[in-house]
């Protein structure tokens, strides 16, 4: 057998060591009575004896497959028809709205969820303005179907993504052989590109019925009025339930959790394999015309210009007026009401602003770093199809399958269990460490995708000249791919700034992010330092937008 | 009757002008071909006639009805035309079957059901695919995706066949008999056709007229003959077939024949308008036209043979000598050493 070279052996055994461990912890604590430093643990499957004999468990198991499913039914549509609207037609505006399209992708549910509740809760200020319109609010943002309706608008830019960039890439002649044979622009979208882009559209459908098992933040939020409670927020809630630390009963519907999202990703990865069955990029594409919408341009604008409303701009204004008023209901007008203090309230606290700065850090250098471990992994395994590959390539899957909240349980466990990692238990690393192991899959796309750019020939060239592996790497690849890697820091930044459920049981003095703050100031119900937070969240996550769209970051592949 | 008629058609990207000025008539059960350099226009020519790129003047009209009229801004959508369109690339839509590929375009002209079968049934059969009706685009061999384009193109009768670079995709060996088949089955359908091609052989093997493309206009057109034998300008014959040019001076021009000069030789050629006693000039002898001779005599060159290549059919011998190359064909291996080289005095032009 070939001898594996040192530091590839060292890289890649890193990676499952922080990859495996906490799914192991997680599946080893399920299967005691208690938690793993009691004495008296034994093992056994009592744990989930006692989720399966409780009511709540089997209501929220109910609730999370019927907002998958809806987010399902509501975010492919709407996406594929963006999709096709935004790549193929005339639409008008296409150039400023595609930057819009992708805010909720880079905005915290957390802070969307807030955002509805302030604008369009029962005493927001759309509702607010609404009954004083049609003297009645004609909504209920905290029913089991807005929760959906919410969660599936908010993902109508994952299906866009992947929708997009596949008819991006499918040659336009088979549209103008459809053109030639007779077929409106109307009848090409029906009968050539969107099947063309089937397989894309059904992995993002899955894609985003997978998301639907582990959102948090908006049933956390928006849930909690009317007690639909889901798998994650079932899980989240069992600590005062029970007013013991029952780290077991966790773990146990942690692991329900993961039994579902293991066969959801391993579909993803085989429907991923064929989302470019009909790829057909041709080198002699040519200037594409674009298909000239005529009077369906101002239904399509319309259809675009509400969903960014409802999407985009209810929460997001929400928030920005909910941060400068002092309170807000029925009666109160709105110029008497304005205050600065609740920014000056967050100036004055110490562990809000060690939560900005460490939310600052952790985007900035810790997406460095995380770019930085990413690569090696990518460079370890890149054009190098053995053994090896293979098991990073199922490893990248494992944090995937992992919900966020999850993951930073088990580090938390980690951090309790493992006796020289525990002083780290109280420093931004613990946080770093589980924020870049949740989004491995994400930044190994990014990466994966720049080092897919350098040609073969130029790395054999290199090897034929008589550069080792190693100088390759340093002389050739890692060169052509520092844009790319930028690129990709700039994007974990924008990822990081947002996380907020893998922070959760990290939170301790040392470690807050806002994401994690705003889980919990918002369980104190502080609702004022929850706004003013959320808005200096946005401000980040636009000012890395801004700096992304300034140097033509592709926002997706 | 004239099928199609393109006036004075101009198109550009941005600032950059493909076509300029193009004019070009297609009768009825005419071959047409497109011939030009990458770059030259021919494909931006065809797209335009079918509507996939958007010219800004000039004038198209299929069987007399005006598609385009860059003045009065007509300008007719791709899929009101009625054109067949056969791409470089074949562009078969590979989630139908062969025969949903045909009956695509029977199918939005709202044939019914019995009689798109039986369209698409005859199409399949005329171009030899009756068998494979049910298969996938994938399924299928290039020689067998093109003649799949083909029918596609054909099934809904269009005035006008067009087609993009049709054999360029397909290997080597199988273009020459490609070539002949499809030239048989436009004769047989009695097809009007515009043909692009960057092949002069194609060109010429394929077509009744040509209509070579230069920069964004038409340098010259012509029955294919016309092309080869009588050249107007360099460009002409240069493209045209393989040649030699003789890079020197015109010491004289008489009574339509030029006398062109260089360093130790000077042969006689028909002059070409461009030429003008005492200025630089280029003559173009194509490879089979220059004939080794066994001594001196009127019109000949003596040069050393450099190298030859067997190519099976023929030798190609190589001779140079200072400025002065020529390459010839011959039926035999040549000793080492000079040799006279006939030109006759018609078959070098001089420009």
């Amino acid at each position: 057998m070939k001898r594996i070279p040192l530091p590839r052996l060292a890289v890649i055994l890193v990676m499952a060591t922080a990859v495996l461990t906490p799914l192991a912890l997680i599946v080893y604590q399920s299967l005691l009575s208690a938690p793993f430093f009691d004495p008296n643990k034994k093992l056994g499957f009592g744990a989930f004896a006692f989720i399966f004999a409780d009511p709540d468990f089997w209501d929220a198991l109910r609730n999370s497959f019927v907002i998958a499913a809806g987010m399902a039914i509501i975010a492919v549509p709407l996406g594929a028809i963006l999709a096709f609207l935004m790549v193929r037609t005339d639409l008008p505006g296409r150039r400023w709205i595609e930057p819009l399209l992708l805010v909720p992708v880079f905005v915290s549910p957390m802070v969307l969820a807030f955002g509805y509740v302030v604008s369009a809760g029962p005493v927001g200020f759309y509702s607010v303005w609404a009954k004083s319109l049609f003297g009645g609010v004609p909504w209920n943002v905290y029913s089991l179907t807005a929760i959906a309706v919410i969660a599936g608008l908010t993902h109508v830019p994952h299906v866009y993504l992947y929708s997009s960039s596949a008819l991006r890439s499918l040659g336009s002649d088979v549209e103008e052989a459809a053109r030639m044979a007779g077929a409106s622009p109307f009848a090409v979208a029906r009968d050539v590109s969107l099947p063309m882009v089937m397989p894309a559209l059904l992995f993002s459908g899955v894609l985003v019925f997978f998301l639907g098992f582990e959102i948090f933040g908006l049933p956390l939020v928006l849930g909690d009025p009317e007690g639909h409670l889901v798998l994650a927020t079932y899980l989240y809630k069992l600590t005062n339930k029970l007013g013991t630390p029952s780290y077991h009963l966790m773990a146990a519907v942690a692991v329900c959790i993961v039994a579902l999202t293991i066969p959801l990703v391993l579909l993803q990865r085989h429907l991923l394999r064929n989302a470019g069955k009909y790829v057909t990029v041709k080198g002699k594409a040519g200037r594409q015309r674009l298909l000239p919408l005529g009077t369906w341009r101002w239904p399509a604008t319309a259809v675009l210009v509400l969903w960014l409303v409802v999407t985009v701009v209810v929460p997001l204004s929400g928030i920005a007026l909910r941060s400068v008023v002092s309170s807000w209901g029925e009666g109160v007008v709105l110029s008497e009401v304005l205050t600065l203090d609740h920014f000056r309230e967050v100036w004055d606290q110490p562990t809000l602003l060690r939560g900005i700065l460490n939310t600052i850090v952790i985007g900035v250098v810790g997406g460095a770093l995380a770019v930085a471990c990413y690569t090696a992994i990518g460079l370890a395994t890149h054009r190098r199809p053995d053994g090896w590959s293979r098991f990073v390539d199922y490893l990248v899957l494992v944090p995937r399958a992992i919900p966020g909240l999850l993951a930073g349980l088990a580090f938390l466990w980690v951090f309790l269990f493992v006796p020289f990692l525990s002083p780290l238990r109280t420093t931004i690393f613990s946080v770093w460490l589980a924020y870049s192991v949740v989004w491995l899959a994400y930044g190994m796309r990014l990466v994966s995708s720049s080092l897919l750019q350098v040609g073969p020939e130029l790395e054999e060239a290199a090897r034929s000249a008589g550069a080792t592996r190693g100088q390759v790497n340093r002389h050739v690849t890692l060169p052509l791919i520092r844009y790319g890697l930028l690129a990709a820091w700039l994007l974990v930044f924008l990822i990081f700034e947002r996380e907020y459920s893998t922070g959760v049981y990290l939170l301790a003095p040392g470690t807050e992010v806002i994401g994690s703050l705003l889980v919990s100031l918002w369980g104190t119900g502080a609702a004022d330092i929850v706004a003013a937070l959320s808005l200096i969240n946005v401000a980040l996550v636009a000012v890395g937008l801004a700096v992304a769209l300034r140097f033509g970051v592709k926002l997706h592949d | 009757m004239t099928k199609l008629v393109v006036g004075d058609l101009h198109l550009s990207y941005g600032d950059n002008a493909i076509l300029k000025g193009v004019s070009m008539q297609l009768a009825q059960g005419e071959v047409v071909s497109l011939l030009g350099p990458s770059g030259s226009g021919k494909t931006t020519l065809l797209r335009a006639v079918a509507g996939l790129e958007q010219p800004h003047r000039g004038t198209i009209a299929i069987e007399d009805k005006v598609v385009f009229d860059g003045a009065r801004s007509v300008e007719v959508p791709a899929e009101k035309r009625n054109l067949g369109l056969v791409f470089q690339s074949y562009a078969l839509w590979p989630h139908r079957t062969v025969f949903d590929n045909v009956a695509y375009g029977l199918k939005l002209r709202n044939v019914s059901a019995g009689e798109t079968k039986e369209r698409v049934t005859s199409a399949l059969a005329n171009l030899g695919l009756d068998a494979l009706a049910q298969r996938l685009p994938h399924q299928l061999s290039g020689g067998q995706q093109q003649r799949v384009a083909i029918a596609r193109a054909l099934v809904y009768n269009p005035p006008v066949i067009l087609m993009d670079e049709p054999l360029s995709n397909l290997d080597a060996k199988l273009r020459e008999e490609a070539r002949a088949w499809l030239r048989e089955l436009i004769l047989r359908l009695e097809l009007s056709a515009l043909v692009v091609t960057h092949d002069q052989n194609e060109a010429m093997a394929m077509s009744d007229r040509i209509l070579l493309l230069n920069n964004g206009v038409i340098e010259q057109q012509g029955t294919p003959e016309e092309m080869y034998a009588r050249p107007q300008t360099l460009f002409t014959a240069e493209f045209m077939g393989s040649n030699n040019a003789l890079r020197g001076t015109v010491a004289e021009v008489r009574d339509g024949s030029a006398r062109l000069a260089g360093d130790g030789w000077s042969l006689w050629g028909a002059a070409r308008s461009t030429a003008r006693a005492g200025a630089a000039g280029t003559g173009m002898v194509r490879l089979e036209r220059v004939r080794v001779a066994d001594a001196a005599g009127d019109n000949r060159v003596r040069l050393p043979l450099v190298t030859s290549m067997y190519l099976g059919e023929k030798w190609e011998h190589l001779f140079s000598a200072g400025e002065l190359r020529l390459r010839a064909y011959g039926r035999a291996p040549l000793a080492k050493g000079e040799h006279w080289l006939e030109i006759a005095r018609d078959d070098m032009w001089v420009f």
